[in-house]
């Protein structure tokens, strides 16, 4: 029996996190009341004269190097025409013939192996409108409604060359590149609002074989997950086919999510036919290559980067270096926190531990005021255990650590000339159980050790304690 | 002259509604438009560059600021239906297993 492998490649959506539109000005913003950001540009009226958004082409261009591609000197704009509801003006500027961006790669682990994904090209698009369906999806919909005020946001479409091979590489290269585009600050890459969005092409072709399979698209893939589910799914049903000796059609399909499988779709007009043709409005794109490596200077530190820094230069384990680049917020704030001579490992325990769950509820702190946290846990001035209370209060007020520490009357009682005197009453307390303990029942130590914590409301120095105990006992 | 078939699916593609006389008149002038096409067809441009616009103008860009928009009742003008401050439109695809 033959086996398959899979054969997988992109098509990704990025909407730039620009000001106002790609060729008009109507703001970008998300949330306004529906069709209130539209202008004879954008709504496609007859005599509208679009100028490209400098910063679209600069964001496209920063989103092209930090993916390894080549920048082309020369891009050009072209016409596509279709009727869809989400289109008003019944064609797309974009880039066909000669995208901005071509060639490039971005590398990414797969558990402990670090693979690379050819990009084949990166051009500039316009955004289409957004279509809020009637029914539960396009499918069982009677109508939709339309809004218009995403129409005409620049987009880049990101396409990958079909060199991925499984569903959760898939999803971790999604993951990789949506991280990639939030360093270098282009898009704010959310997929429930759309700024990031995901069609997959998948085959099979006979295991070993040269010869790619008939690919499906699958559109509507709503999250990472959504885009991991519905490889799995296709790849299921796409065996099955073949194994019953049947064919696969090139076809689109979509995602539904709620069923958990894709189902073919439809559309009520013929097969595409885009005549796509050079857009007579929009003059091609001439890129001075000292304005290219203008941009590439601004882009920061990325992903793998900052990844290897942290486990070379810090010595972190994979797991935490992946949690610092993972939350950016936090990566920043282990620089800053690092730069104040801690040791590395205990910022990361800290990060990761109580403060990630009270930061993500209610904001990051002031890392002067994590220091000064850090600092008197450090000092031994309170235990590991207060100062968890301390960062409960770091949260709820304005003090700082030291002051919090004060308030309350924190600091640990080392000094056995205080804690003796305590050990002794306590023993006093209890004469019956010191002589049980004095006779062999030695778990009763424990107690005593509890005793003196309740009585200095723990704040005693539990080794300083044990100690004063076992002497005391001992006489 | 070109076929009969394909003027039809040129008026469907551009959403146009044709009479049976309007597919014969431009059953004929879109004959005559590529015939003239096939002329300059024969002309050897193979030592001269593409070009995809008529004058040759470098790109202009634009800052980006934000300008005015339409009033939401001036957009939603153009629509046939309209609901709530969007465009309703009829249904846009059929599902099949
Ligand atoms: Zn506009």
């Amino acid at each position: 029996m033959t086996s398959y492998d899979t054969v997988i490649g992109l098509e990704i959506h990025v909407a730039l996190l620009t000001q106002s539109k790609f060729l008009c000005s109507c703001s970008a913003s998300f949330g306004a009341p529906p069709n209130s950001q539209c202008c004879p540009i954008c709504l496609g009226l007859p005599g509208a004269l679009p100028l490209i958004n400098e910063k679209a082409v600069e964001y496209a261009t920063k989103a092209g190097l930090a993916l390894n591609c080549q920048i082309n000197h020369f891009s050009r704009f072209d016409r596509k025409n279709y009727f869809y509801p989400d289109l008003p003006k019944a064609y797309q500027i974009t880039q066909d013939a000669f995208p901005l961006c071509t060639k490039g790669f971005l590398e990414y682990y797969v558990d402990d192996r670090l693979v690379q994904t050819e990009i084949t090209r990166i051009h500039l698009e316009e955004e289409a409108g957004k279509l809020i369906h009637s029914g539960a999806s396009i499918v069982d919909s009677e109508y939709s409604l339309v809004d218009y005020n995403r129409a005409g946001i620049p987009l880049i479409e990101i396409v990958t060359a079909p060199d991925i091979h499984h569903p959760r590489q898939a999803r971790l290269f999604l993951e990789q590149l949506r991280l990639l585009m939030s360093y270098i600050g282009v898009s704010d890459t959310k997929m429930e609002e759309g700024s990031l969005r995901c069609d997959a092409n998948i085959s099979l072709k006979p295991n070993g074989s040269s010869v790619l399979g008939t690919k499906v698209e699958i559109k509507n893939l709503n999250s990472f997950r959504a885009l991991e589910r519905a490889l799995e799914y296709e790849e299921m049903r796409q065996s099955q086919v073949l194994y019953r000796g049947g064919t696969i059609r090139q076809e689109s399909r979509t995602w539904d999510d709620r069923a958990g499988k894709t189902m073919s779709m439809r559309s009520k007009g013929d097969a595409p036919d885009y005549r796509i043709f050079p857009e007579p409005d929009v003059p091609p794109l001439y890129l001075d290559p000292v304005w290219v490596e203008l941009i590439r200077a601004t882009i920061p530190e990325l992903p793998l980067e900052r990844l290897r820094r942290l486990e070379g230069q810090y010595g972190l384990s994979r797991y935490e270096a992946t949690f610092l680049v993972n939350y950016p917020d936090f990566g920043e704030l282990f620089f800053a926190l690092v730069s104040q001579h801690f040791g590395y490992k205990s910022i990361v325990n800290f990060l990761m531990g109580d403060y990630a769950r009270l930061a993500r509820e209610k904001g990051h702190l002031n890392p002067k005021r994590i220091a000064g946290l850090l600092k008197i846990v450090d000092e031994g001035v309170i235990s590991q255990t207060q100062g968890k209370g301390v960062l409960d209060d770091l949260f709820s007020s304005d003090l700082s650590a030291r002051e919090i520490v004060e308030e309350k009357g924190l600091e640990v009682v080392g000094d056995p000339g205080r804690l003796r005197p305590i050990a002794r009453e306590v023993l006093a307390a209890n004469r019956e159980l010191v002589s049980r303990f004095q006779n062999g029942e030695t778990k009763l130590f424990g107690f005593f050790v509890g005793q003196v914590m309740r009585v200095t409301q723990g704040k005693a120095d539990p080794g300083v304690v044990n100690e004063l105990l076992r002497d005391e006992l001992g006489k | 002259m070109i076929d009969r078939r394909e003027v039809i699916r040129m008026a469907r593609l551009a959403r146009l509604e044709l009479s049976e006389m309007e597919i014969d008149q431009y059953q004929k002038d879109l004959t005559s438009f590529l015939t003239s096409g096939k002329k300059l067809q024969q002309v050897d441009v193979s030592r001269v560059e593409g070009t995809s616009h008529a004058v040759s103008v470098a790109h202009e860009l634009r800052k980006d600021e934000v300008g005015k928009s339409l009033p939401q009742e001036a957009v939603l003008l153009g629509g046939p239906q309209v609901q709530d401050g969007f465009f309703r439109v009829p249904r846009i695809v059929e599902a099949q297993e």
